[in-house]
C-alpha cells in the first residue's frame, strides 16, 4: 500500500513539475524572442524622435510612447479611484444589501469580458457622437477594463483585514469613514496596491479597445482629445506593415512595453517594501 | 459603593432571531474589576459587547430593555456611538495593534478627539504607556511598526491606546487568553492598578484569574446570569448548586 502511494506521489510530483515546466519554457521563449530583437531597435532614436516616412533612417517611436503614457494615465486617473471605492462600497458600507453580491457577480463577468468589446462600446458612445477617435476615449476603455479588476481585487483585499481591527477602531470612538481610510486601508494597502499594478499591466498591453477609440496618430500630440497613437497599436500596424525599419521599431516596442511592465511590477514591490518599514 | 453601569431587564437577540441574553440584571460598580465567568456560549462576550454597544456593527442585531450609564439609557436611539465608544473602550481576546507606528497607535483615540497639539499628544502618550507598563521597552522605538512588538507587548500597547482617552470604563474579552503567563501577570496587574482611575469590567475563561483580580463577579450560563455578587464569596461561598459545580470544575 505505502509503496503504491509513493509511486503515485511521484508521479503526480512529475506532472506537476512537467506543466510547470512547459508554462515556464514559453514564457522564457517569448520573453527571450522580445529581447533578442527588440534590444538592438532600442536606442536613444527610438524614444526621443518622431516617426519618419519608411525607409529615412533615424525613426523613432516618441508620439507612440508619449501617447501610450497618456492613455495609460487616463485610464489609471479614472479606473483606480473608481475601482477602490467600488470595491470599498462592496466590502465595507454595501456589504450587507444584496444588490453588492450582484455588482460583485456582475464585475466577475467583466473581468472576463473581451477587451475588444469594450471598444466597440466606447466607440458608439464616445467617438461616433463626437465624430472622431480621442485619447480620452481610449483611456476610458482601458478604465472600464481596469474597474472590474481592481473592484474585485479591493473587496477581497478588505475582507481580508480581520473584523476585530475594525472593532478596535470603532471601540475607541472611529466614524467609519475614518475606520475605513486610516486603519482598514492600511492593513489591505499592499493588497490593493498589487491589485492597482496588476490592472495597470493588463491595459498597457491591450491593443484591440485603443484601435476604436484612440486609434493611431502620426505625429506627437499631447491633447487626449484627438486621435493619439499608443505603443500597443503601433506594434500591430508596424508588425504588420511591409517595411523592415517599421517590424524592427514593433520589437523596439514590444521591448518597451514587456520593459515597462516590469518596472511597474519591480516600483510595486519597492514601495510595498519601504511602506512597511514604517 | 457607586454604581457606574446599571444593566436593568436587558435581553439580545442577534440577527436570525437567536435570543443570547435573557432578562439581564446587572450592578456595575465604580472602580471595582467586575468578571463574567461561565462556560463557552454563555453569553459573557455578548454582554460584554452590549455595554459599547459593538453589536451594532453588524445589521439585524436587536437589544430590549436597559443599561443605565451617567443618567442616560445607552441603548436608546439618539445616543451617540462615538462619544459613548469614547467613554467606554475596549479591549479585545486578540492584540489588535493597527498597522502603523507605536506611537500613532496610542495617540489614535486622542486624534479622534481632535487633539493635534505636538507636545500634549506626545504627552498624553508617554502617560498611557507608562501607565500600561510598556513605556521602558518602547520608548526609544515609538516611531516603528507597532506590528513588530511581541504579543504581550502589543496587548498592553492596545491597553494603553485605550487609556489615553481617560475612559470611565474599560471592557477587557479575555484579554490574556492568547498570552503566555508572564504576558498574563502583568496585564492582570495593569487591570488591578487601573481601576483606581477606571470601571472594568472583564469577560474571562480562566477562574482564578476572576478570582485573583476581580472584586466582583458575574456568572452566567445559557444566556443568563446565575449568580452575581463579591468575587469572594461566589468562590468561597456561592449560592447556586450550578454556580458551585461550574466553580469547582465539575462542568463547563
Amino acid at each position: 500500500m505505502i509503496r503504491r502511494r509513493k509511486i503515485i506521489n511521484n508521479l503526480a510530483l512529475f506532472f506537476c513539475f512537467l506543466t510547470a515546466l512547459w508554462g515556464l519554457f514559453w514564457l522564457v521563449f517569448i520573453l527571450f524572442d522580445v529581447i533578442r530583437h527588440g534590444i538592438t531597435a532600442l536606442t536613444p532614436s527610438l524614444i526621443l524622435n518622431d516617426p519618419t516616412p519608411p525607409g529615412v533612417p533615424g525613426g523613432g517611436l516618441k508620439h507612440a510612447i508619449i501617447g501610450h503614457i497618456l492613455i495609460t494615465l487616463t485610464a489609471t486617473l479614472i479606473g483606480v479611484p473608481i475601482g477602490i471605492l467600488g470595491g470599498t462600497f462592496l466590502a465595507e458600507y454595501g456589504r450587507n444589501y444584496r444588490i453588492s453580491k450582484i455588482i460583485s457577480f456582475i464585475a466577475d463577468i467583466m473581468v472576463s469580458i473581451p477587451a475588444i468589446i469594450v471598444g466597440a462600446f466606447v466607440y458608439a458612445i464616445l467617438v461616433k457622437p463626437v465624430g472622431h477617435f480621442s485619447g480620452l476615449a481610449g483611456g476610458i476603455s482601458l478604465a472600464i477594463i481596469m474597474i472590474p479588476v481592481i473592484v474585485r481585487t479591493t473587496e477581497g483585499m478588505l475582507s481580508l483585514v480581520p473584523w476585530t481591527l475594525r472593532e478596535a477602531a470603532f471601540a475607541l470612538g472611529a466614524p467609519y469613514y475614518k475606520v475605513i481610510f486610516q486603519v482598514v486601508y492600511r492593513s489591505a494597502g499592499v493588497g490593493i496596491f498589487t491589485g492597482v499594478i496588476l490592472a495597470v499591466a493588463r491595459v498597457t498591453g491591450e491593443a484591440a479597445p485603443l484601435l476604436f477609440t484612440s486609434f493611431n496618430n502620426s505625429y506627437t500630440t499631447y491633447n487626449i482629445f484627438q486621435p493619439m497613437a499608443s505603443l500597443t497599436v503601433t506594434i500591430f500596424q508596424y508588425a504588420m506593415g511591409p517595411y523592415e525599419d517599421w517590424h524592427k521599431q514593433a520589437w523596439g516596442a514590444s521591448f518597451l512595453i514587456t520593459l515597462f511592465i516590469l518596472f511597474l511590477a519591480i516600483v510595486g514591490r519597492y514601495l510595498v517594501k519601504r511602506r512597511f518599514k514604517i | 459603593m457607586k454604581i457606574e453601569i446599571e444593566i436593568k431587564n436587558l435581553n439580545f437577540y442577534y440577527a436570525g432571531k437567536y435570543h443570547a441574553l435573557k432578562n439581564i440584571n446587572l450592578q456595575i460598580y465604580k472602580n471595582k474589576v467586575t468578571a463574567l465567568i461561565g462556560p463557552s456560549g454563555c453569553g459573557k462576550t455578548t454582554l460584554l459587547r452590549c455595554i459599547n454597544r459593538i453589536h451594532d456593527l453588524y445589521p439585524g442585531n436587536r437589544y430590549e430593555g436597559e443599561i443605565i450609564f451617567q443618567g442616560k439609557n445607552i441603548l436608546s436611539k439618539d445616543i451617540d456611538l462615538i462619544e459613548l465608544r469614547s467613554k467606554i473602550g475596549m479591549v479585545f481576546q486578540k492584540p489588535t495593534p493597527f498597522p502603523m507606528s507605536i506611537f500613532d497607535n496610542v495617540a489614535y483615540g486622542l486624534r479622534l478627539k481632535g487633539i493635534k497639539n505636538k507636545k500634549e499628544l506626545q504627552e498624553r502618550v508617554e502617560k498611557a504607556l507608562k501607565e500600561a507598563a510598556l513605556w521602558d521597552e518602547v520608548k526609544d522605538k515609538l516611531n516603528q511598526s507597532a506590528l513588530g512588538l511581541s504579543g504581550g507587548q502589543q496587548q498592553r500597547l492596545c491597553i494603553a491606546r485605550a487609556i489615553a482617552v481617560e475612559p470611565e470604563v474599560l471592557l477587557f474579552d479575555e484579554p490574556t487568553s492568547a498570552l503566555d503567563p508572564i504576558s498574563t501577570g502583568k496585564i492582570e496587574d495593569l487591570i488591578v492598578q487601573l481601576k483606581s482611575k477606571i470601571t472594568i469590567v472583564i469577560v474571562t475563561h480562566n477562574m482564578q484569574q476572576a478570582a485573583r483580580i476581580s472584586d466582583f463577579t458575574a456568572f452566567m450560563y445559557l444566556g443568563e446570569i446565575i449568580e452575581f455578587g463579591p468575587t469572594e464569596k461566589i468562590f468561597t461561598n456561592p449560592e447556586k448548586k450550578l454556580t458551585e459545580d461550574y466553580i469547582t470544575g465539575r462542568f463547563g
